[in-house]
């Protein structure tokens, strides 16, 4: 495999697969997916090397080849850094797969779980499930970090994302789906759904730092505890996610080729409607609301290998994990803040321009 | 302005009431709505704790009663709700004014991004600690206000459809959330319980002092707002025949909107980003009325206001007791929902 010098990353014209959207995946797209790879994993030693606490490279390197210099620096890196970058990593690369699937789905580049309401929903849900549930509440240890609320959590966030989804579709269907209606509706549906988190949390008296984490999403205390809890899932639907990626091409031909294949198009849309929203609903019961990662990474992918959901799935994943890294190492580099400023805040800081970019363009 | 005067006709798709009865029934209206607030303020200076009866109030209101009772009702309940009061009738004339201006009838400063332009002002303010006096709070707040409303109308200008409107401002009104939410982390711990709540929309804990703040703008824009309804229905008939009636329509508009984001940002600084009155209100009012006819929308619309907002707040402190929700929260539970049907409707019709 030839790693292309230049990153791959950095919107390079795709020439050569360009005219071929729909053809058999060739020797230029694992070079690209290779070169990908290549820069997320970057990112992950980056993540690692410059993480939270302080601690220098060397030692760092020492830490991981096994020699600690401390036991600090071993809980440093073994026991916040890697935990914490690997939650990132996964969790951007859920989010990630998410956009990419509902964009191509309902054929909305706005499309996005944050946007759509879904995440909004899936907060309310954990939110509720914690606090009806308080023996979820554990701790991780004496420091009282995080919060965690075992195996089930996912799937109880999962149907809240669920229905918050379908509830913003079918109000929006009526007309068609104009793209832009869709998003109108799932930031009000969001913001009546934040507002529901809000009252459950202020209701707990929750201190308000805890709201402000679930509502905008944090990695702050995240530890192996939380990656127990996200990875099966996560890995679990991101694979299921790449498996579809056949079937959504097959709905992209639109409803009357899809049909001539023998696709039951309703059905199909319905299930990968669904596909799309399981990864979010695991990345979202661990992290919170983490916006605009599922609109930024498959808008980039899709920039780079058009809309073939073969090639788009797997960049969209890679260019999800490689941009909550990115965001929470920004998020880290941010001086005078009183405790981490929230990767969430980053990642809408980031993202809220570019998506006010894309609106201002599609609405001219 | 007399109501005698040839009223403009105002797309209704009704005929336009004889205007003398129109009056009676205007008055009427009002008289009654006005008895309504007072009566509301009457009881909702009575609940809390402790309680106090009717007769009970009304003695105090006088002059007489205990001094710890006098205190709990004239410093803690009555400024609250004569914030309410103000605050919601000026979100109601604002809203009012945005929606006939614009001719968009989803138009509201939460929508427009005005509010929350307001909201990252104060909120960078208080957890900076910029040395600003509290007076110069709704003059900063109205800059970015202003800014904020100002982006949002120039990136729609050549777009006539409100949703598209709207879906920028809702955009815009996310990312600063997003602003509110960083500055919020970097500020002490005890700021940011006072901040969220403020940034909400709360009346709790507020005095003299608030009310005393935001009453010159309330005074002053509500008038204005009233005195302005001329300019309104003639904005309301589009454009072209506003200009072929005589009026120098990007001007009034202009001023117009500075007019609603100042109500705005006065209401933002002292009560923080309260949501939805001012969609709500206005749309109350037209169905009140059975008409769009801005002379009668915009006072009903502001007794309207001046209702709901206390009547939210007593929710907010009475519903699920001991712990007292910040208003803004009911609001958005509740307006959201009938945003969504507003859309809906919207939706429904002919592009």
């Amino acid at each position: 495999m030839t790693t292309t010098s230049a990153s791959p990353r950095t919107a390079e014209p795709a020439g050569p697969f360009e005219p071929d959207p729909l053809g058999p995946p060739g020797r230029g797209r694992s070079a690209l997916l290779g070169g990908a790879v290549l820069t997320v994993g970057a990112l992950f030693v980056l993540h690692v090397l410059v993480g939270r606490g302080t601690l220098g490279v060397g030692d760092v390197l020492a830490t991981l080849a096994g020699q600690a210099p401390s036991d600090a620096a071993r809980l440093i890196v073994i026991e916040l850094r890697l935990p914490r970058a690997l939650i990132a990593l996964t969790a951007g690369a859920a989010l990630g797969l998410s956009g990419a699937v509902l964009q191509s789905v309902i054929r909305n580049p706005l499309a996005e779980p944050g946007v759509m309401g879904i995440t909004a929903g899936g907060v309310l849900a954990s939110v509720l499930y914690l606090a009806l549930v308080p023996s979820t509440f554990l701790t991780p240890d004496d420091r009282g970090v995080g919060q965690f609320g075992g195996l089930a959590l996912p799937l109880v966030t999962l149907a809240g994302g669920l229905l918050a989804g379908a509830l913003v579709y079918l109000l929006s269907r009526r007309n068609g789906t104009d793209p832009l209606r869709i998003v109108l509706t799932g930031i009000l549906v969001g913001s009546v759904l934040q507002a529901g988190t809000s009252l459950i949390l202020l209701f707990r008296r929750e201190e308000i730092g805890g709201i402000v984490l679930w509502l905008v999403g944090s990695l702050n205390g995240k530890t192996w505890l939380q990656w127990g809890a996200l990875w099966p899932w996560a890995v679990a639907s991101i694979l299921l996610g790449l498996a579809c990626a056949g079937l959504a091409n097959a709905l992209h031909l639109g409803d009357d080729v899809g049909a001539g294949l023998g696709l039951r198009v309703e059905r199909t849309r319905a299930g990968l409607l669904a596909v799309g929203v399981l990864p979010t609903a695991a990345a979202v019961s661990i992290v919170g609301a983490i916006g605009f990662v599922g609109l930024i990474g498959p808008h980039i992918a899709r920039q780079v290998v058009g809309d073939d959901a073969r090639r788009l799935f797997p960049l969209s994943v890679l260019l999800g994990g490689g941009l909550l890294l990115v965001a929470d190492i920004a998020a880290g580099a941010v001086p005078f803040t009183r405790t981490d400023l929230p990767v969430g805040a980053a990642m809408a800081l980031l993202g809220g321009p570019f998506f006010l970019y894309l609106l201002t363009r599609r609405v001219r | 302005m007399t109501p005698t005067t040839t009223a403009p006709r105002v797309q209704t798709g009704r005929p336009a009431r004889p205007s003398r009865a129109g009056a009676g029934r205007l008055l009427l209206l009002l008289a009654v709505l006005a008895a309504v607030i007072v009566g509301f303020g009457l009881f909702t200076l009575s609940r809390g704790d402790p309680a106090h009866d009717l007769a009970g109030v009304l003695e105090i209101l006088g002059g007489g009663g205990e001094r710890l009772a006098r205190i709990t009702v004239l410093q803690a309940r009555l400024p609250r709700f004569v914030l309410g009061v103000l605050a919601g009738a000026m979100l109601a004339c604002a809203g009012a004014v945005l929606q006939d201006s614009l001719r968009n009838a989803l138009a509201s400063p939460e929508l427009l991004g005005v509010t929350s332009g307001a909201a990252v002002v104060v909120a960078g303010i208080v957890v900076l600690r910029v040395p600003v006096p509290f007076v110069a709070y709704p003059w900063l707040a109205l800059l970015g206000a202003l800014l904020a409303g100002a982006v949002v109308i120039s990136t729609t200008r050549t777009s006539t459809d409100p949703v598209r409107v709207i879906l920028i401002g809702a955009a815009l009104s996310a990312l600063l959330g997003a602003c509110v939410i960083t500055l919020i982390t970097l500020g002490g711990e005890n700021t940011v319980a006072l901040i969220y709540t403020y940034l909400l929309g709360d009346l709790a804990a507020r005095t003299w002092v608030h009310v005393r703040l935001v009453a010159p703008y309330a005074l002053i824009g509500i008038p204005l707002a009233l005195a302005a309804t001329r300019a309104l229905n003639l904005l309301q008939l589009g454009d072209d025949v506003a200009a072929g009636m005589g009026l120098r329509v990007v001007r009034a508009r202009v001023l117009l909107l500075t007019l609603a984001a100042a109500l705005v940002a006065a209401v933002v600084a002292v009560a923080g980003g309260v949501p939805w009155v001012a969609l709500f209100a206005p749309h109350l009012a037209r169905r009140l009325l059975g008409s769009e006819d801005s002379r009668k929308v915009l006072p009903v619309a502001a007794m309207l206001g001046a209702l709901l907002l206390p009547g939210a707040d007593l929710l907010a402190r009475r519903a699920i007791p001991p712990v007292e929700l910040p208003v803004g929260l009911w609001l958005t539970l509740l307006g959201g929902p009938f945003l969504l049907v507003l859309l809906r409707r919207s939706l429904g019709a002919p592009r």
